[in-house]
C-alpha cells in the first residue's frame, strides 16, 4: 500500500476537518491533493499528536485529523497514555507506518521488527485502535472514523515510497507561513482572535495640544 | 505551597485568561494540583514528560484557548526540543510556570543542577522569564507573561520560588 494513494482516496471525502501534518515526503502530497489553510504542518519529530490534541481540546466542535510517521510517534510513545487516558472524541490519528525513516537512507525503526503500535494503543486504553493494509480497508476505518464521536487511531502499513513532484508544485511556505495561514483561517472560520491586533493607543491624552507650528 | 499562595496562583490564572491547564506534577506545586483538578474553570490534562506537555498547550494556545504548561524547572531539559520547534520553526508561543529548584539556599543537593540548567537554558533559548519570590507580585507576574506570550508569539515562563512555594 503506497501512502500518496490513501491519501489520494481520503481527500475528496474531507470537507472542513483540520489536518495537522507530521514531517517528510507526505508534506507535498498532502499539499499536492489539498492545497488548504485548513492543514498546519508541524515540523517537529514527537510534537506532532499532542499538538493535534491541544488542537481538539481547544476546538472540541471541530473534526481534528492528525496525519503523522512511525519515527515520528515512536520519539513520544507517552502521548498514547495521554490520549487513552483523555480520549478525545474529535480527535483522529493516522500513523503513516513505512517501518523506516525514509528520507534517512531507509533505515529501519522499530515498527520494521517487533513492535505493535495498535496493541500499544490498546494496551493505553484506546478503544479505537486498527491496522490497515489496503487502501479499502484504510477508507473504510476512515469514513468511520469521520462519523465517529470518539477519538480513532488507525495505523497504516505502506511501503516507502513518495510521490515526486516538479519544484513549482512542491510546498513552499515555511514554518511560520504555515502558521499565520492556519490561525487566519480559524480567526475567520472561528469568529476569533488568537494573536491580539496591535494596540492603537498605548496612553490616551486627557487633553489634545494645539501644535504652534510656526515654532517647530 | 501555602493555602493563600495557591488561591492567589488560581486567582491569577484566570486573570490572565488560562482555562487549561497542562501538567507533569512537581514537588513544589504539590498542594496546587487538587486544587486546579478540582476547579470546573478549568481543563486539566496530566501528561507524561514536559516535551509532550508544551506541545499540547502549544496546540491549545493556537486553537484559541489560554493555556499553561505548570512543570518542574527539570522538565524544561526535556522540553527544550519541542520548545525550539514549536517556538523558533513556527513561532508558536507557550506560557509556562515552573518551579525553581536550584535558587539560592537550596537544601538539596540534587536541585542545584536544576537551578543552573534553568537560568542557562533560558537564556539561551532567549526566552524571557520573570522569577517570583514574593505572594505579592505573583498576580501581576501571571498576567503580564501571559500577554506576553500571545503578543510576543514566543515562549514566557513565570518562575516561582521564595515563599509563594514555601
Amino acid at each position: 500500500m503506497k501512502r500518496f494513494d490513501c491519501l489520494k482516496s481520503l481527500v475528496p471525502i474531507l470537507s472542513d476537518e483540520i489536518a495537522v501534518i507530521s514531517l517528510g515526503g507526505q508534506i507535498d502530497e498532502w499539499y499536492h491533493l489539498r492545497p488548504s489553510h485548513k492543514n498546519m504542518y508541524i515540523k517537529g519529530m514527537g510534537a506532532v499528536i499532542p499538538f493535534a490534541f491541544g488542537l481538539s481540546v481547544a476546538l472540541p466542535h471541530r473534526k481534528i485529523i492528525c496525519s503523522d510517521t512511525d519515527g515520528s510517534l515512536l520519539l513520544n510513545m507517552g502521548i498514547l497514555a495521554t490520549l487513552g487516558n483523555e480520549r478525545p472524541k474529535n480527535l483522529i490519528v493516522m500513523i503513516l507506518d513505512n517501518e523506516c525513516y525514509e528520507t534517512i537512507a531507509k533505515h529501519p525503526t522499530h515498527t520494521s521488527k517487533n513492535v505493535d503500535f495498535t496493541e500499544m494503543a490498546k494496551g493505553a486504553g484506546i478503544k479505537n485502535a486498527f491496522t490497515v493494509k489496503t487502501v479499502s480497508e484504510f477508507m473504510d476505518r476512515m469514513k468511520r472514523a469521520l462519523t465517529l464521536n470518539e477519538l480513532s487511531f488507525i495505523v497504516l502499513k505502506l511501503e516507502p515510497g513518495s510521490q515526486a513532484f516538479p519544484e513549482e508544485e512542491r510546498k513552499r511556505s515555511d514554518g511560520i507561513e504555515d502558521k499565520y495561514n492556519f490561525v487566519r483561517y480559524l480567526e475567520d472560520s472561528e469568529g476569533i482572535t488568537i494573536f491580539p491586533r496591535e494596540v492603537k493607543s498605548i496612553r490616551k491624552i486627557e487633553t489634545e495640544h494645539n501644535w504652534d507650528n510656526t515654532k517647530l | 505551597m501555602k493555602e493563600n499562595a495557591v488561591k492567589l496562583v488560581i486567582e491569577s490564572l484566570k486573570e490572565a485568561g488560562v482555562n487549561t491547564i497542562v501538567t507533569l506534577p512537581d514537588s513544589k506545586f504539590k498542594e496546587l494540583y487538587p486544587a486546579l483538578a478540582a476547579d470546573p474553570y478549568f481543563r486539566y490534562i496530566p501528561v507524561t514528560n514536559e516535551g509532550e506537555g508544551v506541545a499540547i498547550a502549544a496546540g491549545v494556545m493556537l486553537g484559541g484557548r489560554g493555556a499553561v504548561m505548570l512543570m518542574e524547572n527539570s522538565g524544561l531539559r526535556v522540553a527544550i526540543e519541542n520548545l525550539s520547534r514549536l517556538g523558533q520553526t513556527h513561532e508558536i508561543p507557550v506560557f509556562m510556570i515552573m518551579s525553581y529548584i536550584g535558587d539560592i539556599g537550596e537544601k538539596n543537593w540534587w536541585g542545584i543542577t536544576h537551578g543552573l540548567n534553568m537560568v542557562s537554558l533560558l537564556q539561551a533559548m532567549h526566552m524571557p522569564y520573570i522569577i517570583v519570590r514574593k505572594n505579592d507580585e505573583v498576580k501581576d507576574a501571571i498576567v503580564r507573561a501571559k500577554r506576553h506570550t500571545a503578543v510576543s508569539k514566543y515562549h514566557v515562563a513565570v518562575v516561582l520560588s521564595g515563599e509563594v512555594t514555601e
